[in-house]
């Protein structure tokens, strides 16, 4: 067995003994003629109590979910920025957020950027092993609802999406979009951009650490992760000559176990969120996506 | 039945008759509050060529906002300075790439946002709709002050060229930048990407998505506030700003725009005050509003009216 899997186990066997006990509380302000939204509170590992936005569409299920796992950013939203509330109507959804986020932020509330870095020298204390295992709780949690279909359940987000796919159960799809754990070490001198930046500064600080960070960032690299991801994947790369474009990320295309499509970014939010919303659509077996899309993106 | 094109759209938005005064004592209000700023060295953040600082500073209701400030290293002289606004739910980035271009930047995170929100944290969703019905609690009054309080900070600064003050933001960002144009003269150069916080009550019916439909979300509820919203509203809206901008001024929109509708880019656009304005739509872009090819024209805008500027005194 390979540390990358003993470090996870460990994580998943602490979550497994750490019960969930939801609260669940409809919230009229979100709710509308089409779904109902309830806020969620449940226990992952620590214990540390999360909250997320769970979404039921009115009428007879069971509906296809999208489980939006925590993103890096501070905010929670109920829906990704940009959708149409109308996604709401066909699809179960759940966004999470992971510990140090908005509504998950005590005891510990994050900073971005500084998360990234946050306890990177220590991979047995770093907060995204407790973000990971937040994330399989939230996507366990999801499974439990009646109205889901369990056939068509899309995990969607950045690098967290993949790695709960990967180390979780009951994710028939995944829509990624890696920025953070892909071959990090090799990647983050080559460039100044946030979040990547973060790495650079801290070994610009701390260089003796260099050997501390590149081992915790050994366990979420994805490449690693990638051969125990079975579902459907939409990988969401980066435009063409881009630092994680399509070319980049093949080790990582070519390691999914699953059926995988690469879609290069047009640099366009419109082509781009077209595309996936299409992609997911097509999969939970919803014909008509015209009528839950943005009104600026109908045909 | 298709949608008007965004250029013949008419906006609803009517600027109150008091609007003037309404600001005029906010900003009186504001004025008492001393800015105490404050400049804390961050190394973690600085490298050879970019010092960075967390920047504090007191805005009105005495809330302490918090900032990043980048500068170029070892510059010797007064530089160009540029101010970046934040979007609706986004942690305001480290502007050391605009350091990088010679620009002593501040990204403010105003009332609200990480670091700024131990005395005021309405959260999101509901920043947008935080005591909506009253224009003198609105959560926007401080909210755009803090950006506003911003170019104090910038001019209390020996290494910043008081001339040569800019400012900019996509988003949230874009519509702070034109309130911030419009209400602080010592902005020489603004440009604003996507704006929101523009046709508000144009945006809640040619869109329905978040965050605008925060608002439909408390209409639903409480529809007997309506005309209060709509009154409160008026006078946040950047359109109702948007004459008070003398400073040269681009606007990029995506026409695609899914979040701030290009319609409300358009009406916004036709009320700026400046006779040097320019619209930049881009066909299929959404929100991006067509950034990838619109950074070389901001960059040479900012070049134009902020570097420029040095080379003519000289």
């Amino acid at each position: 067995m390979t540390a990358m899997h003993d470090y996870w186990q460990h994580a998943l066997d602490e979550l497994s003994r750490c019960p969930a006990r939801p609260e669940i509380e409809p919230l009229p302000l979100r709710s509308t003629a089409f779904a109902t939204l309830y806020g969620v509170r449940l226990s992952s590992l620590g214990p540390y109590r999360l909250f997320g936005y769970l979404s039921i569409p009115n009428g007879a299920g069971p509906f296809p979910a999208i489980y939006y796992a925590p993103k890096y950013q501070s905010v929670l939203e109920i829906i990704p920025q940009g959708t149409a509330n109308l996604q709401r109507s066909r699809y179960v959804t759940f966004s999470l957020a992971g510990r140090g986020q908005r509504n998950a932020d005590s005891p510990y509330a994050a900073m971005f950027p500084g998360l990234f870095t946050d306890g990177i020298d220590d991979a047995a204390s770093y907060p995204f092993r407790g973000i990971v295992a937040d994330s399989i709780r939230g996507l366990e949690f999801l499974l439990t609802r009646r109205e889901v279909d369990p056939a068509r359940v899309v995990v969607a987000g950045n690098d967290v999406a993949l790695i709960t796919a990967a180390l979780g159960k009951g994710a028939t799809h995944a829509v990624t979009a890696p920025a953070l754990f892909y071959r990090t070490a090799e990647l983050a001198p080559k460039t100044q951009a946030y979040p990547l930046e973060e790495i650079n500064d801290y070994l610009r600080l701390h260089p003796a650490r260099a050997g501390a960070v590149r081992r915790t960032l050994a366990n979420f690299d994805l490449v690693g992760l990638a051969p125990r991801v079975t579902a459907a994947t939409l990988v969401m790369a980066g435009a063409p000559g881009s630092l994680l474009d399509a070319a980049a990320l093949r080790p990582l295309t070519a390691a999914l176990k699953g059926p995988v499509t690469v879609y290069e970014s047009q640099q366009s939010l419109y082509k781009d969120g077209l595309y996936s919303e299409r992609w997911m659509a097509e999969r939970c077996a919803i014909a008509d996506v015209q009528s839950i899309l943005p009104e600026h993106w109908r045909e | 039945m298709p949608r008007a094109l965004p250029a013949e759209y008419r906006s609803k938005v009517r600027k109150p008759g008091d609007f003037d005064a309404f600001w005029g004592d906010v900003m009186r209000q504001a004025s008492t509050v001393p800015l105490e700023p404050e400049m804390v060295p961050d190394p973690l953040r600085t490298s050879d060529d970019i010092e960075t600082f967390q920047v504090f500073y007191a805005s009105i209701d005495h809330v302490r906002i918090a900032a990043w400030y980048c500068r170029p290293a070892g510059r010797a002289g007064r530089a160009p300075a540029i101010v970046l606004l934040p979007g609706y739910q986004m942690d305001p980035p480290i502007p050391k790439e605009w350091a990088r271009k010679g620009y002593a930047a501040l990204s403010v995170a105003p009332r609200g946002k990480l670091r700024s929100n131990r005395q005021f944290n309405p959260g999101y969703p509901n920043l947008l709709t935080h005591n909506m019905v009253d224009r003198h609690t609105y959560a926007y009054r401080g909210f755009y002050v803090d950006t506003w309080r911003g170019i104090d900070f910038l001019l209390s600064r020996p290494e910043v060229d008081p001339a040569r003050v800019g400012v900019t933001g996509s988003s949230q960002g874009g519509g702070l930048t034109i309130t911030t144009a419009a209400m602080r003269p010592e902005v020489r150069a603004a440009s604003a990407g996507a704006p929101y916080l523009c046709g508000f009550v144009d945006a809640i019916e040619l869109t329905h998505t978040y965050p605008y439909e925060e608002i439909n979300d408390y209409l639903r509820l409480n529809p007997e506030r309506r005309a209060d919203v709509e009154e409160t509203l008026a006078y946040f809206d950047g359109i109702s700003f948007a004459d008070r901008i003398a400073c040269p001024i681009i606007v990029n929109v995506g026409l695609q725009d899914n979040v701030c509708p290009p319609e409300t880019g358009y009406a916004l656009f036709e009320r700026i005050g400046s006779k040097d304005k320019h619209l930049y739509p881009y066909d299929g872009h959404g929100h991006d509003a067509g950034r990838a090819r619109h950074t070389a024209v901001v960059d040479a805008f900012f070049a134009r009216h902020l570097q420029g500027a040095s080379e003519v005194r000289r």
